[in-house]
């Protein structure tokens, strides 16, 4: 399978620096699980902070500091291993990637003609913004811009619009540089991890669209 | 004032050249007792084998004062860095045998546990969640070829010999990209430099390191 759209320097400079918020981390995040040139531009970016790590002035520490770091490992448990659980939502019809395995996922919800929704929640970070989306074959969605950056990975089926064809694995990243027309394929229903970025209330069709029933 | 102050490079851009040289100096004067990137993979990979306490002071020695500084100068008063670069080196201890040198030099290891941390304590969430987030795929798997190795050792003598070629404008804005979650917009408040201009330089040394990717891959 070859991965055509691939989420921008920024982006992953963003994540490597632990600056991207919870949801688009998410999104990208599931999208690096299936795209080997990223892993590999994002471990790039990872070793920029650990050059910058290396550079750091180093700065005196309490004078016991080692010695109680050295009582607490002799109480620290073991690390458990993380348990991975089976896709805990077995009615989306659809396998969830690894890198959800910890989200809450809601049911199918009704959100326009031949376009439904879940929301995800992440452990922690309950006020991000990220979704399932699930649109029917042949779907044609409303022209529309965006205000903030839209993060957005196919899952299954695909999602063509003026700028190209996205299928399994890629990663639309959409700013205020965007206005599309997105299409469904025709080929099956479309379903993709969604993340929005910045005010939602400024935000383009899926603010517009989300905001009345879920208080997004 | 803030612990942005301890770091030598922000604040006045005319402030930054001498600077810069001062920890280049200091970088020189201690090379000879700092451990080399090899080094530290052996010290990690005597912890995970026979829990060796030498290998973990040493390697205590070597990171907990530059974690400690990373994370002040990411906003955390000192007390908390301290805390928070204590919990950085029981992770290290407890997850060396997750280390794996075939994907990431130790100290971009150390960087991503930090980095995991700060991300827990500013955003008061568990680590397991910041862990999953962004290691979905950490699991010992088989161990790492001398070949692995040796692309990552590669890898990150690359990167920093692309940092140490962008002007000294463009590197600020990459450090100060990594120490916090600002938004360009703060930065440029901080810098006192107009947002296009923070974009434009943020750009110009992404190029630079695309440069080094696209000749590397
Ligand atoms: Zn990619």
């Amino acid at each position: 399978m070859t991965i055509n759209h691939h989420p921008s320097d920024e982006t992953l400079m963003r994540m490597a620096a632990g600056a991207l918020g919870s949801g688009p981390a998410l999104v990208v995040s599931v999208h690096l699980e299936g795209c080997a040139v990223c892993r590999n531009r994002m471990a790039h970016f990872e070793a920029v902070g650990g050059a910058i790590l290396d550079e750091m002035p180093p700065v005196p520490l309490a004078a016991d500091l080692f010695g109680r770091t050295m009582e607490r490992l002799q109480v620290v448990q073991q690390l458990q291993t993380k348990e991975r659980s089976v896709n805990k939502h077995p009615e989306l019809g659809i396998e969830l990637p690894r890198a959800m395995q910890d989200c809450e996922v809601g049911p199918w919800k009704w959100l326009g003609p031949g376009f439904k929704w879940s929301k995800v929640k992440i452990p922690g970070s309950p006020d991000e913004k990220v979704m399932l989306l699930k649109g029917r074959a042949g779907l044609h969605l409303p022209a529309h811009g965006h205000t903030g950056l839209e993060f957005m990975q196919i899952l299954s089926g695909s999602l063509a619009d003026e700028r190209g064809r996205y299928f399994p694995g890629d990663l639309d990243e959409a700013g205020d540089d965007v206005d599309h027309r997105p299409v469904v394929g025709q080929e099956s229903d479309c379903v993709c991890l969604a993340a929005l970025e910045g005010d939602t209330r400024l935000h383009g069709l899926l603010g517009r669209l989300l905001r009345p029933i879920v208080g997004f | 004032m803030d612990a942005a102050s301890l770091y030598i490079g922000t604040g006045n851009a005319r402030q930054l050249r001498p600077a810069a040289r001062l920890v280049v100096l200091n970088e020189a004067r201690q090379k000879a007792v700092l451990p080399s990137p090899e080094e530290l993979i052996g010290l990690i990979d005597a912890v995970a084998r026979t829990q060796d306490r030498n290998a973990f002071a040493r390697l205590f020695g070597y990171f907990a004062p530059r974690v400690k500084s990373f994370l002040m100068r990411s906003g955390l008063e000192d007390a908390a860095a301290e805390e928070v670069a204590q919990e950085v080196m029981i992770a290290v201890w407890r997850k060396a045998s997750y280390f794996d040198p075939g994907k990431a030099g130790a100290s971009t290891w150390v960087f991503t546990i930090a980095r995991n941390q700060r991300i827990d304590r500013l955003r008061r969430t568990s680590s397991r969640t910041a862990d999953n987030l962004l290691d979905p795929t950490d699991e010992p798997d088989m161990p790492p070829s001398g070949e692995d190795i040796a692309i990552v050792a590669q890898r990150e003598e690359g990167v920093r010999k692309a940092l140490e070629s962008l002007p000294i404008d463009q590197l600020t804005i990459v450090r100060l990209s990594f120490f916090a979650e600002k938004p360009h917009a703060e930065i440029a408040r901080e810098l006192g430099i107009p947002l296009g201009t923070v974009k434009s330089r943020v750009r110009l040394a992404l190029n630079r390191l695309r440069t080094l990717l696209d000749s590397d891959i």
